[in-house]
């Protein structure tokens, strides 16, 4: 496809990490989009937050972190190594931050990708539905991520009620791509039977629905909180063990 | 699984009680033996005979509780069969290798399993008739030594007899006149023969391809229901633990490093694959057991199924530093350009640590020398003024390495190697030549590694990009800079050390650079040839001159101060700020590989967390395969406990167990010189 490089978008990336083995099938390489809707008292990637670039004191002294990129060179990028990843049936994920805030420049990415390489979204689902709709349309697989059903759970711990991310759910359901469903597993907060059981509910009849992901919550999660001069003071029992109620068909606890 | 048998064993050896069995020659008079063979002017290859037969006499046979493989080493060294003053005079008009006693090759072990030691010995005996005086000697040495073994066996017979092992003493009686006839009589005498040729003071004794030449008594046995696969697994583990206990006595530079290499899997010029169950069974058993030896390598290419490649992964799991892996889609049709024939390449093997050998027809010495890639460029920097581009610059260079190449070439002349009759025994061609395998073989190749290739690739990058393309760094700034190893040259140390294009991160600028060297490497030794009439290999591999190396290099272009060492191997640089894994692999399978087949693997270090699950398994097996696909020749996967390094430096007696890879084989970490492991906790920050 010929565009015009003037017309192209531009994105802003915090990282991209090879050999990605837990953001989709076979190994991906994962772009890692920056800015999120979405507060998460758990978040493990705090620079990813804040959609704009910004300092972050590393190992060798502070360093930027974000960076434009167009979407034409990004796509480029990738696919110079699509066949590596096509060999384990792997491809590309994209992630964030909330990939589907940055939509228009994901979307052009996308197109470029679109039947060359596998590509993989992983998001919050709180994205407006006619944009989340076309994303879905133009990707291979989904990673979705379902913090809590119940809605006051889910703005307390997040920042965003939870209605949006729901339709999409069902959006995303209806459209019958193939996706996998990730609960961060929060104790205290999302571990308790009920609330699986409410995750199971929406999602038991979905065909694309390949298995369910609960993430275990890491301690070093905070780990990167000062670095981006912030702190880290999630209001949960961070020493607690998570109950854990597998109660879905296919799952694995990562 | 280990049975109650093997972990009692293992524990029982790990512990070394079995060292009160042990004496030194010295307690056994066998320290003077040289004297009195120099005294009487005796021939070397009668020395070498005599002295093996003095040092099987002397060992007991001990059979500890519970073992079913015998033979334990009870003299902690082999002595010399030259006085120090004979040694002074060999070494004034030879050159020897090491110690100059045989190394690093690898017998014939299938056929003297398959033909036994009577026989054997036999075919020498009778072919004295025929033989010149120095045929006669090397046969009747042969003779003597093959008689020494078989004595030895029997004396481990008596003392089994005695102990009412009967099973055992059956066993032990076959072997010592006939080949094998069952999996534990194979076990049995391949430990006889492998500790006969340590016995005889040669070293770094391989182990060969033991899946293909071991199968068919497995699968014998398991096809007559005479052994049951349970049955046959402990004996296997048996072996490989029996490769353990003397191991501490074997030479080598450091613990560990004592070439007991393993060569799984391949495939034959069909295409077929030979990976079978045993194959599956020594990965297996050797995740087991956890322990160092034998090192594992496994052949794939780019049509082995990925459940072997699952295998391997699993065993990387443990963090012995292999299995490594050998792509035969490469290092085949490499070892064929450099004149081997077709149906020896595809039997090839691993030496010691990496290079390719064919076993029972290799006399090459795979590691006689090094060329330090980093230096020819670090040198070259005085005389960049002189070019007004890159490539006149580089034409210049290429022809450097020939000279380099050529006078490297000359220093190997005059070669001496210690006879060795037993070793002669099992190699194919002995008995035909009537000579010693030290004087030569059906290959007399000496390998070349090509150290420091990253350091050299890089530097050159910097240079193509920052002296002759932008001139934004000056010839005479960055000699200055060098020479001052960057001390009030910081900008020019950052650019060099971070934003250069650097071989690693997938860029075509730097790759394209380790072709052209690799390239050049293999033109400089091609067409030297050696006093016996061999070729010289160009390869990837460093040993340990990647300390002493560094060591005597200055500041280098790539932004490396003096004093920093050079990654092992074929790896990137130390302080490469990769993307991962994907970007090292592709950028290190860019260069035609089969060009540079001494053997030396690209080298990545794992962090032990990609381990949390089975599916991450699967992905690290495709990770691996990929590389295969690529091309790239070899691969060396480390998985490193950061934690764990960092605490065994402090309190070593809490970590005898860790296990590193060092630069290619694997040894306990608390028993490292620190520069080495130093060397291994600085590639930790590099860990993907």
């Amino acid at each position: 496809m010929q565009i015009p490089q003037h017309t192209m978008t531009q994105g802003l990336i915090f990282s991209i990490e090879e050999f990605a083995i837990n953001d989709g099938p076979g190994i991906r390489k994962t772009v890692f989009l920056k800015g999120c809707p979405l507060r998460c008292a758990w978040c493990h990637n705090p620079e990813g937050l804040f959609g704009g670039p910004q300092i972050m004191h590393g190992r060798d002294g502070d360093e930027l972190c974000g960076r434009f990129v167009r979407s034409t060179e990004l796509a480029a990028s990738l696919l110079k190594d699509s066949d590596f990843y096509t060999m384990s049936n792997g491809g590309v994920t994209f992630t964030g931050g909330e990939p589907t805030m940055q939509s228009d420049f994901l979307i052009e990415v996308l197109e470029m990708l679109k039947g060359k390489v596998h590509t993989a979204l992983e998001t919050s689902g709180f994205c407006p539905e006619p944009v989340f709709r076309r994303i879905v349309g133009l990707t291979d697989f989904v990673l979705f991520d379902i913090k809590a059903v119940n809605p006051e759970v889910h703005k307390r711990y997040t920042g965003v009620d939870n209605a949006l991310i729901l339709k999409n759910l069902d959006n995303l359901i209806r459209s019958g791509k193939p996706f996998v469903v990730r609960i961060p597993l929060i104790p205290g907060v999302n571990d308790s039977l009920e609330a699986m059981e409410q995750v199971h509910e929406l999602i038991m009849d979905a065909p694309g629905l390949q298995r369910v992901e609960i993430l275990r919550y890491h301690k070093t999660a905070g780990a990167k909180y000062p670095k981006v001069d912030m702190e880290y003071n999630p209001p949960f029992d961070t020493d607690a063990e998570p109950q854990i109620h597998n109660i879905f068909e296919n799952s694995i606890v990562l | 699984m280990m049975t109650e048998r093997i972990s009692s064993l293992k524990d029982y050896f790990f512990d070394g009680k079995h060292h009160t069995v042990r004496r030194t020659p010295q307690m056994l008079g066998l320290d003077t033996l040289a004297v009195s063979f120099s005294e009487q002017n005796l021939p070397a290859s009668m020395r070498a005979s005599m002295m093996l037969e003095a040092m099987l006499d002397a060992e007991r046979a001990v059979i500890f509780d519970g073992e079913q493989i015998v033979a334990t080493r009870t003299i902690t060294s082999v002595p010399s069969i030259f006085t120090e003053g004979e040694w002074k005079k060999i070494k004034e008009s030879h050159y020897l290798h090491e110690n100059g006693m045989l190394s690093n090759i690898s017998p014939n072990f299938g056929a003297i399993l398959e033909e036994g030691l009577e026989s054997r010995k036999q075919r020498f005996m009778d072919r004295a008739a025929s033989a010149d005086a120095e045929g006669k000697l090397f046969v009747s040495s042969v003779v003597k030594s093959i008689e020494a073994l078989q004595k030895f066996i029997q004396k481990y017979e008596s003392c089994a007899v005695g102990m009412g092992k009967h099973d055992l003493a059956q066993v032990l009686h076959n072997i010592r006149a006939e080949g094998a006839g069952t999996f534990h009589e194979a076990l049995q005498l391949l430990r006889f023969v492998h500790y006969g040729l340590w016995a005889s003071g040669c070293y770094h004794n391989t182990l060969g391809r033991f899946d293909q030449y071991m199968y068919p008594y497995y699968k014998r046995d398991i096809d007559a229901g005479r052994l049951s696969r349970d049955e046959a697994y402990e004996l296997l583990q048996s072996f490989f633990l029996s490769c353990n206990k003397d191991s501490d006595l074997y030479p080598g530079m450091q613990q560990g490093d004592n070439g007991q290499s393993m060569v799984l899997g391949g495939r034959d010029r069909s295409g077929r694959s030979l990976f079978n169950e045993l194959s599956g069974m020594c990965l297996e058993a050797s995740y087991d057991l956890n322990l160092i030896d034998p090192k594992i390598n496994l052949r794939v290419d780019s049509g082995t199924p990925l459940e072997v490649f699952k295998l391997g992964a699993r065993l990387t799991e443990r963090g012995l530093g292999f299995p490594q892996y050998d792509n035969d889609d490469v290092v085949i049709p490499g070892l064929m350009r450099l004149g081997y024939d077709e149906e020896d390449a595809y039997d090839y093997v691993v030496a010691a640590c990496w290079e390719f050998i064919i076993p029972g027809k290799a006399m090459d010495i795979v590691n006689i020398g090094a060329l330090s890639l980093a230096a020819v460029v670090s040198e070259s920097v005085d005389k960049l003024g002189s070019f007004s581009s890159f490539n006149e610059y580089y034409d210049w260079l290429e022809q450097d390495i020939r000279r380099r190449c050529v006078e490297l070439s000359k220093q190997f002349g005059n070669l001496y190697v210690v006879p060795a009759p037993l070793y002669s025994a099992f190699m194919d061609g002995t008995l035909e030549r009537a000579r010693d395998i030290t004087v030569g073989g059906k290959y007399n190749n000496f390998g070349i590694h090509g150290t420091g290739i990253a350091t050299a690739v890089d530097s050159l990058s910097a240079i193509k990009k920052y002296v002759f393309e932008q001139k934004s760094i000056t010839v005479d700034e960055l000699q200055a800079a060098l020479d001052a190893n960057f001390e009030g040259y910081e900008d020019i140390y950052r650019k060099l050390r971070f934003e250069a294009p650097k071989m690693g991160r997938d860029d075509d600028y730097a790759d394209s650079l380790a072709t052209k060297l690799l390239n050049s490497f293999a033109k400089g030794l091609e067409g030297l040839t050696n006093e016996r009439g061999g070729i010289f290999r160009a390869g990837t591999g460093t040993a340990m001159y990647y300390i002493s190396h560094a060591a005597s290099l200055k500041a280098t272009p790539d932004g490396r101060k003096a004093g920093e060492v050079l990654p092992a191997n074929y790896s990137p640089s130390m302080f490469l700020r990769h993307n991962g894994p994907v970007s090292v692999m592709k950028s290190f399978a860019k260069p035609e590989l089969d060009h540079a087949i001494n053997g030396g693997p690209l080298t990545i270090e794992l962090d032990d967390t990609i381990f949390r699950n089975e599916e991450n398994l699967e992905k690290l097996a495709m990770l691996i395969r990929s590389y295969v696909i690529l091309g790239g020749h070899q691969l060396q996967l480390n998985t490193l406990k950061k934690e764990d390094l960092l605490d065994a430096k402090v309190h070593p007696e809490n970590h005898r167990n860790l296990i590193v890879r060092v630069w290619g084989w694997s040894g306990y970490f608390v028993e490292l010189d620190e520069c080495y492991q130093d060397h291994v906790i600085n590639r930790i920050k590099y860990s993907i």
